[in-house]
């Protein structure tokens, strides 16, 4: 990972506890309201769905891509933003 | 591929069998898992084996399992026709020239796929991304003759337009004996001709090729309705070429381009001192003869500006052509008219290609017409649009525009350098001719003055003798006089006067010649008499009075000085340079002017902005503020101002947005009607406060969540996180409602239906209790029976509710009726009141869509 936004450095600096799900990297308003209407309305939510598809990235990117439509760079960033916080707390 | 009786095991063990171990199978991850199955499917498929789509063990699947998949399948293929339909757009976008983006995506994400496919269109792709930088009437050129031969093409893939048809052209000849889809080569060929380093082995093929291709021309000439070529070897062609660039060095312009193409020659030259015979020999040759010249010349010179840096190429290659046009037109001069037939006629471009270089050679003569002879220009001119009702003139119309513009995209830049500098050295030359002419002015010093402008009664009154003598006379005083002011003018301190006394003048003019004398009075009377102005002024004693008559003249003044050149040069530098920075100036206030209101504006526009900004926050603490008071009254309606400003702005910003404060205050109370501003009095002293006077309105926050509506499945339910049957007719439902969150006063008749709607299929709830003190918000049900009480088990279980995900456990049945004693009795199924039927619909539709899943949730 070459730079990570504040938000990514903001959420993997810490347990995430019950942060919502637009508090993760690369999931905006729009993105996070999609999710939150799939019931994925916090970060550990995500997070669990993350750990199911057993880390893979590319598993990852699609089904974040088939939930709530992201595009290719809110899909690595929002992977890499979780994938630093489980390499980090879990 | 029938996915849709894929079940989730099949797909784990499919999955499994590619040796690629997947995490659990659930609702969320089917369709991942199945784009991942079809992926590897195809890779197997490619690689030569035929993956068996045998099902493993048959599956167990828990009835549960079955009906909640059953509702996800629809989903899924949905999902992955939406992907796979997604993915054409994709491909689609790389073969025309898309960004650079979608060309890293479809890389990351679908190698395999497109593999096969992709394999030509990228390297076509990228084959036009090079070209795209390059001069796009290579494009254009293509989609004009991509109906024509394969040779045509070749202009498309070559790098540039000039070079690679030389090039191409060899290649294309072997390509075009060769098999259609010989495209790469030719890339591939242009691609090394690309690199400098391999220019030689680029113009032996270029060579080469033409030597090939003039064999093959002949075949290719006869196929269609052109003049055929005669049967010179490409190498005499080329020697012919050599000898007329070597002799004819007339063009000036295009000497140095000769020059060097001359020194290229001489590098790399094989010349054959054939040159005279050649040279009469293709005088007297057909016409075909000339143009298959003509255009071995063209490609040779092409390749073998090959070895000149590759910057220079394009005006070596330009001015080649120029140089040979002018040459060509030099020789036809010399040689008669056989030359400009030939250019003529070639430029007519019987060959679309040749006429390439023919309409270049053309855009030359045009541009530098001035250069050329006049009469050949104009002949093959004439000659040129006599033959211009060929039938293939449209379309070297449009080459020829095109190449006009080619060739000016190349050489424009020299182009227009060299007409600026001929412009300047023009204007240059003019200037210092002006000058020199009015500072000298004529030396006819001593020849007889034709022309005098008294009139003819000048010339009839007096002899010619005298009529000489009054003019070297008058001539004499007009030349010192000029003299004398100019001397003044220039600021020489000889002649404090510009002007020449009566008797100063006489006894000048006397010592000039004993003649003279005579002939003062008369001249000057003569010059009264006129009443043009011949460069003498008569002043007399009087300044500005009309002189009338002889006597009353006192002094004498020119009124053309004449200045040595430097002081005149001087003076007209001085001038110019003054009135420039005048000019200058002028236009630098006026610039100076225009950015500063620009710059005024935008800072206004800018503050503005940051008012509004500034507006909004103070309504927002205000309205804040409002609502906690609402809440609690303990707090004052109002807020004083400053403490608004002192907490919505930094300490260290307070001085610079002091003015936005201002204005953000002066604008709160002229138009914002919800706050009221007020002076009180706090702790002694007088504050101006601001008083939210707003009734708070009913939550719209809280409308933007969902309310009371079932939002979904997290997890099918199958084996793992259910029991296999439903064990009492007791259900204890967990974590429907916040007690501390709800609001109103019936929203447990609300949970009530949206329990009842949930399960509305199921007709065996015959009593519902929601328990608002629970902290886990529970709600307990009782059902008819077990079976009841299993289907709406299913229904409920790790759903999510409100936001938040619904768990259900069986109760014993002895504790519910501990609890509810009530609903002992009760044995009526309890249905959704009516009022929440139109809402079915919505929630019926939010069951199914794909939810979250939480593993082990139970």
């Amino acid at each position: 990972m070459t730079s990570t936004s504040q938000k990514h450095r903001d959420f993997v600096a810490e347990p995430m506890g019950e942060k919502p799900v637009m508090a993760l990297a690369g999931i905006g308003e729009v993105l996070g309201k999609r999710l939150a209407e799939k019931g994925f309305d916090k970060a550990y939510v995500v997070l669990g769905q993350f750990l199911v598809l057993k880390k893979d990235e590319e598993l990852f990117r699609d089904w974040l891509k088939d939930v709530c439509g992201a595009n290719a760079k809110q899909q690595g960033d929002c992977y890499g933003c979780l994938k630093d916080w489980c390499d980090a707390f879990l | 591929m029938a996915s849709t009786q894929l079940s989730d095991e099949e797909i784990f063990s499919e999955l499994k069998r590619f040796g690629f171990t997947p995490g659990p199978v659930t609702e969320n991850t089917r369709p991942v898992y199945l784009k991942k199955l079809k992926k590897l499917r195809e890779e197997q498929q490619q690689r030569g084996s035929r993956s068996s789509k045998t099902r493993s063990s048959g599956s167990i699947n828990s009835t549960a399992g079955d009906g909640s998949t059953a509702a996800s399948r629809p989903v899924s293929p949905d999902v992955t026709h939406l992907s796979s339909s997604r993915r054409p757009g994709r491909k689609s976008s790389v073969l025309g020239f898309s960004s650079d983006e979608s060309d890293a995506e479809t890389p990351l994400r679908r190698k395999g796929l497109e593999h096969s496919s992709k394999a030509n269109r990228s390297s076509g792709f990228q084959k036009q991304q090079k070209v795209r930088p390059l001069p796009t009437h290579n494009a254009a050129i293509k989609v004009q003759y991509g109906g024509g031969t394969r040779l045509n093409s070749n202009f498309s893939p070559g790098s540039d337009g000039q070079r690679s048809v030389s090039l191409g052209w060899g290649v294309g000849a072997r390509s075009s004996l060769d098999s259609e889809g010989m495209h790469y080569d030719e890339s591939a060929d242009d691609d090394d001709c690309e690199d400098e380093t391999e220019k030689n082995s680029c113009s032996l093929n270029g060579r080469g090729g033409s030597r090939l291709n003039n064999n093959k021309l002949v075949g290719e000439y006869s196929d269609s309705d052109e003049e055929e070529v005669g049967g010179f070897g490409a190498g005499e062609r080329e020697r012919d070429g050599l000898e007329f660039r070597r002799g004819h060095r007339i063009v000036p312009f295009a000497s140095h381009v000769v020059e060097r193409s001359s020194q290229t020659e001489e590098k790399n030259s094989e010349v054959k001192p054939l040159g005279g015979v050649n040279m009469v020999k293709s005088r007297g040759e057909v016409e075909a003869e000339d143009e298959a010249k003509r255009r071995d010349l063209d490609p040779s010179g092409g390749s073998r500006s090959n070895r000149v840096p590759r910057k220079s190429i394009y005006l070596s290659l330009a001015e080649n052509h120029g140089g040979k046009a002018g040459e060509n037109n030099h020789v036809d001069s010399e040689d008669g008219t056989s030359r400009s037939n030939s250019t003529s006629r070639f430029s007519i471009g019987l060959r679309p290609r040749f006429s390439n270089y023919s309409s270049l050679s053309q855009t030359f003569r045009d541009n530098h017409s001035n250069h050329t002879p006049a009469p050949n220009h104009s002949y093959s001119q004439a000659v040129l649009k006599k033959k211009l009702s060929v039938p293939e003139d449209e379309l070297l119309q449009q080459f020829k525009r095109e190449e006009l513009a080619s060739s000016s995209s190349f050489s424009a830049h020299y182009l227009s350098m060299f007409l600026l500098t001929a412009a300047c050295l023009f204007f240059l030359l003019l200037g210092l001719m002006y000058l020199r002419m009015r500072g000298t002015g004529s030396s006819e010093m001593d020849g007889t003055i034709k022309s005098h402008p008294f009139g003819s009664d000048f010339d009839s009154s007096y002899n010619k003798g005298e009529k000489d003598v009054i003019l070297k006379l008058l001539l004499n005083l007009h030349d010192h006089l000029a003299f004398i002011a100019g001397q003044h003018d220039c600021g020489d301190q000889q002649h404090p006067n510009r002007s020449l006394s009566m008797d100063e003048a006489s006894a000048y003019l006397l010592t000039q010649n004993k003649e003279f004398e005579g002939f003062i009075h008369t001249s000057l009377e003569w010059i009264i008499r006129t009443g043009q102005d011949l460069g003498i002024r008569l002043t007399g004693q009087v300044a500005d009075d009309p002189v009338t008559e002889v006597s009353e003249i006192s002094r004498l003044e020119s009124t053309h000085p004449k200045m040595p050149f430097q002081c005149r040069f001087r003076r007209a530098f001085l001038t110019v340079i003054v009135r420039v920075l005048l000019i200058a100036a002028v236009v630098g206030c006026v610039w100076s002017v225009v950015c500063y209101m620009r710059y005024r504006w935008r800072k206004e526009e800018e503050e503005t902005r940051h008012m509004y900004d500034m507006v909004e926050r103070i309504i927002d603490v205000l309205k804040t503020h409002g609502e906690a008071y609402q809440e609690n009254q303990d707090l004052q309606a109002y807020l004083p101002i400053p403490h608004v400003r002192d907490s919505l702005v930094q300490p260290q910003d307070r001085k610079t947005m002091k003015k936005i404060w201002d204005r953000a205050v002066n604008f709160l109370s002229a138009n914002e009607s919800r706050i009221r501003t007020e002076t009180q009095r706090i702790g002694g002293a007088d504050f101006l406060v601001w008083r939210w006077i707003q009734p708070s309105l009913s939550c719209d926050k809280t409308s933007l969540m969902p309310s009371k509506v079932w939002q979904g499945k997290a997890f099918p339910l199958d084996r793992r996180n259910s029991p296999p049957n439903s064990l009492t007719p007791c259900l204890k439902i967990r974590n429907m409602f916040d007690p501390v969150m709800e609001v109103g006063e019936n929203w447990d008749l609300a949970i009530h239906e949206a329990i009842l709607e949930k399960c509305s299929d199921n007709d065996g709830i015959v009593h519902i209790a929601v328990d608002k003190n629970s902290r886990e918000g529970c709600v307990y049900v009782k059902c008819l029976s077990a079976e009841h009480s299993g289907k709406a088990f299913k229904a409920l279980h790790g759903s999510w509710f409100d936001g938040k995900l619904v768990t259900v456990k069986y109760l014993r049945l002895d504790r519910y009726h501990q609890r509810f004693p009530q609903a002992q009795g009760c044995s009526t199924p309890l249905k959704a009141s009516s009022l929440h039927m139109s809402s079915p619909m919505n929630t019926a539709r939010l069951q199914y869509y794909g939810s979250a899943n939480s593993s082990g949730f139970s």
